[in-house]
């Protein structure tokens, strides 16, 4: 039932991908087909993140922090991150993942994607980057708890907010905001870049040709920041009152 | 070598002020709170120590210091060779730890599943796992609810259980936060007998804090006083009793309780039914000084000597604040 109601709610998402294409028929020059590429492949990702690192979720890790249950974790000799990853594994996030499927079935019907031995070993690649990159905001978000305990919005703009603007091509939006996803956080070259490869479109923003591939860099920068970021954040740790 | 060793440890908090919206996130009103300030002790291998102190008082907060729990702001911490909250994993594998406000156990899991999956958590050999589950079952009486979910357990029950899940690894250093808070007078002295047995028969190090006073007088000999982030006593429990016991009573029941007289150097008697009560300070009189002059002039049925408890004792300490933080170069009161 669960399973159902998230796919449910989330195929309504995929509703309004639909509906704003078939008002203006095409975004910034890519069709339907093409955007629904976009948006289905970011949420196969963001479903498959959701899954494994629900334990750095930050609405639900604030939770853990508030109830004083973060220090039961400190005391087991068990990696926290271990611990933390297999504490919020919930299978009814598959909803999500399996509408993220369907949602990147159906463009790849409405688009037929000219598939080399290449693209089909890459898309793994960029499915796994988008997971790590999405996780690392999630640790990030997670390791701010340590000093506001409660849960920031700001950084749900950045996951959430994030997949949402990443379901559109990215040239469409204005140039701080494409600054900010490509030098800030490196969402461009995780998805948008990638989609140009597979989808054979011209690049209309001027990175180097072989932007697309740096997917798995950018995810393993971010990653890398992240457990740095984390491991900081921990230090600051303050427990609560009993 | 000491088994714990603490040197000028202070832990200092900031805390946010309430204030909402986007100008907490950018520019939050920054208050610090110094719960530990500047404490020193040593705690030899083996020995148990009961550790004191009203709400706020930073027991929690060195306790969190010592599991590893936070960080402190300045000063050291060397326990058992080891830096507490670096080496996290290796180090709490050493320690067992009960909060008793808190569950270690897994809610919704039978209390059973609970052992078996900490049996996994610290690698416990299935050999040594088996031999001190037994015997917790058994001291412990854990079997009517083994099989319950922890949710579905009585308070009793459930820091039995816990105080099982802390020592199934065998740790050689406990750390006890109020073991026995909320509990009822049978399962306190249930509980106080366990405590008392690991530390006998297991030569384990613990460190107590509790709020029940009669945990102390029962377990520990030497006990440490925080009070405002400072140590204001640490030694033996009965020096402490010694100094600041003050008063004490003689309760007589005399053959004619009308008639009972004034004894020189006391305080009028005070009388209630057959019995009365002569208040004496034992650094001037003795309770057989007292019975001696009293058999000269009445027929005495029966006696009992009432001393202030350590509750008494304590809360004298706190209200007139009759001692002074201890002085951390020489570790002695004042």
């Amino acid at each position: 039932m669960d399973l159902f109601s998230t796919g449910l709610m989330s195929g309504i998402g995929f509703l309004a991908v639909v509906l704003v294409m078939l008002r203006f028929e095409s975004i910034g020059g890519w069709t339907l087909g093409e955007v629904a590429f976009l948006a289905g492949m970011i949420e196969m990702s963001f479903g498959l993140m959701d899954m494994v690192f629900g334990g750095f979720d930050p609405d639900w890790f604030s939770g853990v922090v508030q109830s004083g249950r973060f220090d039961q974790f400190l005391l087991r000799p068990v990696n926290l991150a271990t611990q933390l990853l297999g504490a919020n594994f919930l299978l009814r996030r598959l909803g999500r993942v399996l509408e993220g499927i369907v949602f990147f079935g159906l463009s790849l019907w409405l688009t037929p994607v000219s598939w080399s031995v290449a693209k089909l070993l890459y898309l793994p690649v960029v499915v796994l980057s988008q997971v790590v990159a999405m996780g690392s905001l999630f640790m990030v978000g997670s390791g701010l708890i340590f000093w506001t305990v409660q849960r920031i919005e700001a950084v749900n703009i950045l996951t959430y907010g994030g997949v949402e603007l990443m379901s559109y091509p990215v040239h469409i939006y204005p140039r701080w905001l494409q600054r900010f996803f490509t030098f800030g956080v490196p969402f461009v070259f995780l998805n948008y870049y990638p989609a140009l490869y597979f989808l054979d479109k011209p690049d209309v923003l001027g990175f180097p040709v072989f932007a697309p591939f740096w997917a798995p860099l950018a995810a393993a920068g971010m990653l890398l920041m992240a457990i740095w970021f984390w491991r900081f954040a921990l230090r600051h740790y303050q427990s609560t009152g009993s | 070598m000491a088994m714990i060793q603490v040197a000028n440890l202070v832990k200092t908090f900031t805390v946010n002020q309430r204030g909402g919206g986007l100008r907490a996130l950018f520019a939050p009103r920054r208050r610090t709170v110094t719960a530990v300030k500047d404490i020193s002790f040593a705690l030899q291998e083996g020995e148990m120590v009961g550790y004191l102190g009203p709400n706020g008082a930073g027991k929690s907060t060195t306790i969190k210091m010592l599991t590893g729990l936070l960080v402190p702001s300045s000063g050291e911490v060397l326990v058992d060779g080891m830096i507490p909250w670096k080496n996290r994993i290796r180090y709490v594998q050493k320690i067992g730890v009960v909060f008793g406000q808190r569950s270690s156990l897994w809610w919704d899991l039978p209390v059973m599943d609970s052992f078996d999956l900490l049996q996994a958590m610290y690698s416990i050999p299935r050999e040594r796992y088996q031999r001190n589950l037994k015997m917790f079952r058994e001291i412990l009486e854990l079997d009517d609810f083994l099989q319950l979910p922890v949710r579905s357990i009585s308070l009793g029950q459930r820091m039995r259980a816990e105080l099982c899940a802390a020592l199934l690894h065998e740790p050689q250093l406990l750390f006890l936060d109020e073991p026995t808070i909320g509990l009822d007078v049978v399962a306190k002295e249930r509980i106080r007998t366990f405590i008392r047995y690991v530390h006998e028969e297991r030569h384990a190090t613990i460190v107590l804090t509790t709020h029940d006073l009669t945990d102390i007088e029962r377990l520990c000999e030497r006990v440490m006083i925080l009070d405002h982030g400072k140590i204001l006593y640490d030694g033996a429990l009965k020096q402490l009793l010694e100094r600041f016991e003050g008063q004490r009573r003689l309760v007589v029941t005399l053959a004619d309780p009308l008639a009972a007289p004034r004894l020189p150097g006391l305080a009028e008697p005070r009388r209630e039914g057959a019995q009365v009560f002569y208040s004496f300070d034992p650094k001037t009189h003795s309770a057989a000084q007292i019975l001696a002059m009293l058999n000269e002039e009445q027929t005495i049925l029966d006696v009992e000597v009432r001393r202030a408890g350590l509750e008494d004792t304590i809360r004298r300490i706190y209200e007139q604040q009759l001692l002074f933080p201890v002085d951390d170069r020489t570790g002695k009161a004042n």
